[in-house]
């Protein structure tokens, strides 16, 4: 019997990391019917930060829900904000 | 002074239907012009565009636009157009329009704009047919841009703006992973409006940038992104140079 290690050739646990699964992640959010670029996610230690702007409470939620769905096991910080659509109450002058 | 205000990257669909109403109701108090940098959709429908329309039909300020990317996602950046035209806006790309306030001429020039880098860390035309059309493309939208500020400066405009969707300069982008940044934005937009001359460029694009840069020109720039902002729009106040003989041409007429 060989006790000799298949290593890295024979795939690793690896190919399941944070790293990978957040930018499957991201390329979910940008090309997948949510059309969502403005959404970053980010690997922080063992945990995993998401956030942007994002134009609407219904679209907070999608994205959160496809966040759920694609990292599902791993702990997930969320600070996505909607838009503000208030009036400015100033303006710049520019000389 | 010409009041501008300005706004990129509002996304609208049919479930933010009416959400910037409120607020573009107060234009007429407040600007002289709205512009919009572009992405005005969130998937470059016409359905999305309608929302849109309904949005800014008469306001009472004259309303010029650039699409951006997410308007051309649907392939259906004609129809896109088409619809924002038929309420009443100025769709620029690679064009111009001229916009009278009071006695003023304030003249637009627009292109969507594309990536391609910043100096030190540009894309160039060489290789695979797929790159070296990403970097033509960049370049034909500045070239139209270029093109637009000059054809302004013959038209005896009082100021001109550059308005796009893609970052002319790097500044205006601090906030976003640097490693994006030839995704952002071009340096040919930013040669193109010091060639040809500026009073203020305007662009969206960068959600997690900063809202204020400035070309190697001298011309500022201003990222109106809504996630910038934080607002349905900001308001510049631009002064209009005196012109020279102004006094003369008034007493003559």
């Amino acid at each position: 019997m060989s006790t000799h290690d298949a290593g890295p050739a024979a795939g690793t646990s690896a190919a399941r990391s944070p790293e990978y699964r957040v930018a499957h992640l991201q390329d979910r959010l940008a090309s997948g019917h949510l059309g969502e670029l403005g959404v970053r996610t980010e690997v922080r230690g063992e945990t995993v930060l998401v956030h942007g702007t994002v134009p609407s409470a219904r679209c907070r939620e999608d994205v959160l829900s496809t966040v759920r769905e694609e990292l599902a096991g791993l702990e997930v910080h969320c600070d996505i904000v909607v838009s503000e659509p208030s009036s400015p109450d100033h303006a710049e002058e520019l000389s | 002074m010409i009041r501008i205000a300005a706004v990129g990257d509002i996304h609208l669909s049919p479930e933010t239907r009416g959400v910037l109403r409120p607020a573009f109701d107060t234009l007429p108090a407040c600007a002289d012009l709205l512009l919009l940098a572009g992405d005005l959709t969130r998937h470059g429908t016409p359905e999305e565009a309608r929302v849109v329309a309904d949005e800014i039909r008469g306001l009472g300020v004259p309303v010029v636009a650039v699409l951006g990317n997410h308007d051309h996602h649907d392939d259906r950046q004609d129809e896109v157009t088409a619809v924002l035209r038929e309420a009443g806006a100025e769709v620029l790309e690679g064009e111009s329009t001229v916009v009278r306030v009071g006695d003023a001429r304030v003249g637009v020039a627009g292109t969507k704009g594309f990536g391609g880098g910043f100096v030190g860390a540009s894309a160039g035309e060489f290789g695979e047919p797929v790159m070296k059309e990403f970097v033509r493309v960049s370049r034909r939208c500045a070239d139209g841009l270029r093109a637009s500020l000059e054809k302004l400066a013959q038209e005896d405009c009082d100021v001109r703006i550059a308005l796009t969707h893609y970052s002319p300069v790097p500044e205006t982008l601090a906030g976003e992973p640097l490693e994006i940044y030839p995704f952002l934005g071009s340096y040919l937009l930013a040669e193109a409006i010091d060639t040809a001359g500026a009073d203020l460029a305007v662009h969206g694009h960068a959600h997690a940038g900063t809202e204020h840069g400035m070309t190697t020109g001298g011309v500022k720039v201003r990222n109106v992104a809504q996630p910038v902002i934080g607002r349905a729009f900001h308001v510049y106040h631009l002064p209009v140079p005196e012109r020279v003989g102004a006094a003369t041409e008034a007493t003559t007429t």
